[in-house]
């Protein structure tokens, strides 16, 4: 892979948001974070509660506007989007994985992937054959008529996969997507994420506190208080995923003194 | 907190919040508004013109309709009750995250309540302040125009404001209001600060297998067509039993119609999966618009089907009531005769003395054009005089018809007319006359035979005239009588002095002989060209009841048959419309209320659909699809069973010409649905504008900072 130059899909410039206006306790959930995601790259943002992971990712879903600093995908501007182009670009551009799944409980599985079509009015003949591919590829065939409530953690957490995934989207951005499932069935969704990023070529920028699901990334950001203070790479292909995550687990430490406190 | 310690900032937060509940809920102010305005029509009905006037003409009726105004007060009390607290059960609703928050941020109860309380105060003043005028507007309104209606030119118009009725609104409106306000808050003040704060999703309830929802649904259609067949059929109005069954299959059917509508709803959204499916790639992309969220909304739909199916029930029954009463209240008020065939305007009756000449004694007789003598006695040429008549013919001639409820009722009556009044030719040829008819032409040994037109209809004089037009012979007194010409029904006196239910018409000497000279004289009078100039028949006949009141002569006038008719119209068709818009008002504000708090509770759906790159405008094109479907399943149904209900209403209720005819079914129904659609789109209008509101706070909120 190293040998081959890819171009960046995002970049970030000196991105801020800050909460409370001017007064003194104004908190800085971001202070001017600086960096860029390759195409095709599994990206991962580590940190200690309260540490501006979940604003960064929000402002580049365009749910947050940010008080400074830019944000480009693929060369477009979003911190400045409106109306229908950013309903657009969040639809469109964007897959969004939250760490409580967000499926809507009234509707099957499957009219749960096919949302985002049926809100940008897109057949779904279209996209009927990605979604067979999905459902194989996630292991979610068999719940596609089933509602919400009548699947696991796990089958909810792919359903949503599958519907962050069934627009192509150009960066599917990860909320805690293990947060709310057991070690298993987290091990089974790195699996498949990291197999649609190798094999999809899909970015994915994902939050984590979870190090065994951060030892699937290639590369790992720190961010404390707003700013990115150290990034991990994995040295594909020498570096086994054990040893990476055994670095992960030093760098916890080193952080914040006891993964504990990181967690 | 900031607000306990100044009571500036307390009272902002009072009129901020008011001024934010009146724009964020107009449906709970409509509401408001509405029950104030239907207090005070209650409660102002005894200073409307027309019960003015006719408090002269039928005062005992008049007082005993007054009399019934405290249980309507009562009733619209109790009706108007539920209306605010569901709808103030939404506002609430609404607001129970802030109201979490005041008491996260260390608002103690008491102070919560009284800021509630003071809320709530505020909006109610506010909503007398408006609606007490707009109330008196429309009473003075209804007023004007049932007088001019009516064509009361009498009295001239008089205010129907009555500052008692003011007071009694705003004591009742207050009352109902603090009740619900007391329920409401008790229950929000009574509730931990964690479920306050908690957006309660809604869990699926558990699903049974979709051929159940099929046959409740089918059941539901074969009960509702039932009891409508039922009573359009006529069956339903005979027993008091049979009306039981099918109020019975009704309700059954409309259960089970509604909580089979959920099958519906579940295959409208599959089939919107399959529809986008097979749709053609490049077209559905330039329709964005239609087809963006089909599945969604049919989906949310079904969800309130599945949850509320009780209350859409009880709406679309609301309606159907409301469609029922306004259709019988109009059909009630265009079927009206009076103005029909009048042609007697007073009529006298005093034993002593020669009317006639008391009449010309006052100087009172010039001013008619026409006084004539109505001569009626018994016949009084045998002792035997329970039996004097029979008329064999007639009855074995009705016997032999074919079974028919008029044949039954013909038989029946006259069965018992063995002892028919007489009466003589000349004065009912003179009526006869004066009515524009052709006069009676009888030879000795002929009768004619007269009927009291409250005793008979069109399809029982129909049949009498056929088997008299084969001159059928008859017993008088041991003598035979042929009885010949047509069926005589024109009104004997004014209004109701003298009602006969058989009598037979006889030429003047054979009179003379049966009544042995023994007879009763009424005298009949009609008002001359120069009474009436310039005046309506009403204002003439007023102004010379005066002047014969004055001459202290016993009489009878058309005032006083109209004043009677007038009053049963009037109150009848006034109560059912009245009671019409009521249910029309809750059953929509139920509807409304229910699809905001849907809506409300499906906010975290919604924020999702956003976060999927849904934009305002969609949203709100899906929201108003799923208000139109939420109205339009009850509002629909509603109309199209008012359709088969006013049918039926109307072989309960009406004469038979208005039942029989179609025009006039349409005439009927046409302002109806009229009024239907004009109030559905009002509220349309409004639960969209609640609900795009509310989306707008879904939108952008964590980017607006
Ligand atoms: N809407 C808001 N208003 C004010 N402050 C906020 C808001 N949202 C976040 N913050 C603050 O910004 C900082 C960063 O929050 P953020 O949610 O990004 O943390 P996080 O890294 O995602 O934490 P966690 O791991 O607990 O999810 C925190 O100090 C938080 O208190
Ligand atoms: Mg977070």
């Amino acid at each position: 892979m190293e040998n081959i130059r890819t171009e960046n899909i995002l970049e970030i410039d000196f991105l801020s948001k800050y909460y409370g206006g001017k007064s003194q306790n104004q908190t800085k959930a971001l202070d001017g974070v600086t960096f860029q995601v390759l195409e095709g790259e599994f990206l991962g943002i580590m940190g200690s509660s309260g540490s501006g992971k979940s604003t960064l990712l929000n402002c580049i879903a365009a749910v947050i506007r940010p008080t400074a600093g830019k944000i480009a995908l693929r060369g477009a501007q979003i911190q400045d989007m409106e109306g229908k182009e950013l309903a657009e670009y969040r639809g469109k551009k964007i897959g969004y994985l939250f760490q409580n799944f967000e499926l809507l409980d009234n509707l099957t599985g499957r009219e749960n992937i096919l949302l985002p079509l049926s809100l940008h009015g897109i057949s779904e003949k279209e996209s009927r054959e990605r979604l067979r591919q999905l459902a194989d590829y996630l292991e979610i065939a068999d719940v596609l008529d089933k509602f919400p409530a009548q699947m696991s953690g796990g089958q909810k957490q792919r359903v949503a996969a599958a519907r962050a995934l069934i627009m192509k989207p150009e960066l599917v951005l990860a909320d805690e997507p293990t947060g709310a499932l057991d070690s298993r069935n987290a091990k089974v969704l790195m699996e498949k994420l990291s197999g649609l990023n190798r094999d999809e070529n899909a970015t994915i920028l994902m939050v984590t506190h979870d190090s065994g699901a951060a030892s699937y990334c290639r590369r790992i950001l720190f961010i404390r208080d707003g700013r990115i203070i150290h990034e991990l790479r994995r040295d594909t292909p020498e570096e086994t995923q054990q040893m990476f995550h055994g670095r992960i687990l030093k760098v916890m430490a080193q952080m914040g003194g006891g993964s504990e406190n990181v967690l | 907190m900031f607000y306990e310690k100044s009571p500036g900032m307390f009272r902002t937060l009072v009129r901020r919040n008011s001024r934010r509940n009146r724009k964020e809920n107009s449906l709970f102010f409509l509401s408001l508004l509405i029950s104030i305005i239907a207090f005070y029509i209650v409660l102002s009905l005894s200073s409307q013109d027309v019960m003015l006037f006719l408090q002269k003409m039928e005062s005992d009726a008049v007082n005993k309709l007054m009399a019934m105004i405290p249980l309507f007060y009562g009733m619209t009390l109790i009706i108007l009750f539920f209306l605010i607290y569901y709808a103030g059960s939404f506002q609430m609703e609404r607001r129970s995250h802030e109201f979490g928050m005041y008491l996260m941020f260390g608002l103690r109860r008491p102070k919560l309540f009284l800021l509630l309380l003071a809320e709530d105060f505020s909006g109610s003043v506010l909503a007398l302040v408006i609606g007490i005028p707009v109330a008196v507007l429309i009473s003075e309104l209804t007023s004007l125009v049932t007088a001019k209606v009516v064509g009361l030119g009498i009295i001239g118009h008089q205010s129907s404001f009555s500052l008692r009725a003011v007071l009694w609104t705003a004591v009742g409106f207050l009352l109902i209001k603090s009740a619900a306000f007391l329920v409401l808050s008790g229950k929000i003040v009574r509730q931990e600060v964690g479920s306050l704060l908690l957006d309660t999703p809604k869990g699926v309830k558990k699903q049974k297998p979709a051929a159940v929802y099929l046959l409740s649904l089918l059941v539901g259609l074969v009960c509702l067509t039932a009891a409508f067949g039922m009573a359009a059929g006529g069956i339903s109005w005979s027993q008091i039993d049979k009306m039981g069954y099918t109020l019975a299959l009704g309700l059954l059917g409309t259960a089970f119609l509604f909580y089979g509508l959920r099958f519906a709803m579940d295959f409208l959204a599959r089939r919107g999966n399959r529809a986008s499916l097979s749709a053609d790639p490049r077209r559905v992309k330039e329709d964005c618009s239609f087809q963006n969220l089909q599945v969604f909304d049919f989906r949310q739909l079904e969800e309130t089907v599945i949850h509320h199916s009780g209350a859409m029930a009880v709406s679309f029954l609301l309606i159907l009531a409301a469609l029922c009463c306004f259709g019988s209240g109009v059909a009630i008020a265009r079927d009206n005769n009076w103005s029909k065939d009048h042609v007697l305007d007073y009529t006298f009756s005093d034993e002593a003395e020669n009317e006639k000449t008391v009449l010309a004694d006052r100087g009172l007789d010039t001013y008619f054009s026409s006084l004539f003598e109505m001569k009626v006695g018994h016949i009084r040429t045998t002792e035997d005089y329970e039996h004097a008549f029979q008329m064999e013919t007639v009855m074995d001639a009705l016997a032999g018809l074919p079974e028919s409820y008029a044949r039954e009722i013909l038989l029946n009556n006259l069965g018992y007319a063995t002892a028919p009044r007489l009466i003589s030719l000349t004065g009912y040829n003179m009526l006869l006359d004066a009515a524009g008819l052709p006069v009676l032409k009888l030879e000795k040994g002929e009768a004619g035979v007269y009927i009291d037109p409250e005793f008979t209809d069109d399809e029982r004089t129909r049949i009498l005239n056929e088997i008299l037009s084969k001159e059928p012979e008859a017993v008088l007194d041991g003598t035979a009588i042929r009885l010949t010409g047509e069926v005589q029904t024109t009104a004997l006196v004014t209004d109701r002095m003298l009602t006969l239910s058989f009598a037979l018409i006889l030429p003047d000497e054979q009179f003379e002989y049966y009544t042995q000279g023994d007879y009763s004289v009424y005298l009949n009078g009609i008002l001359g060209n120069e009474a009436v100039e310039g005046k309506s028949l009403l204002q003439a006949i007023s102004a010379m009841n005066q002047k014969l009141d004055e001459a202290g002569l016993p009489y009878e006038s058309y005032l006083q048959n109209m004043g009677r008719q007038l009053f049963y119209t009037v109150a009848s068709s006034y109560l059912t419309i009245y009671l019409a818009i009521i249910f029309l008002v809750v059953a929509n504000t139920v509807i409304g209320v229910q699809f905001l708090m849907g809506q409300q509770k499906a906010g975290r759906r919604y924020r999702t659909l956003v976060r999927l790159g849904a934009d305002y405008g969609t949203l709100c094109r899906s929201a108003a699809r799923q208000i139109n479907w939420y109205f339009g399943i009850p509002v629909v149904l509603a109309a199209i069973a008012s359709l088969f209900g006013e049918r039926a209403l109307l072989t309960g209720l009406l004469s038979f010409e208005m039942r029989e005819s179609i025009p006039e079914m349409i005439r009927l129904s046409v302002p109806m649905l009229l009024l239907l659609f004009a109030v559905e789109y009002l509220y349309i209008m409004l639960v969209r504008r609640t609900s795009a509101r509310y989306l707008l706070t879904l939108m952008e909120p964590e980017r607006e900072e």
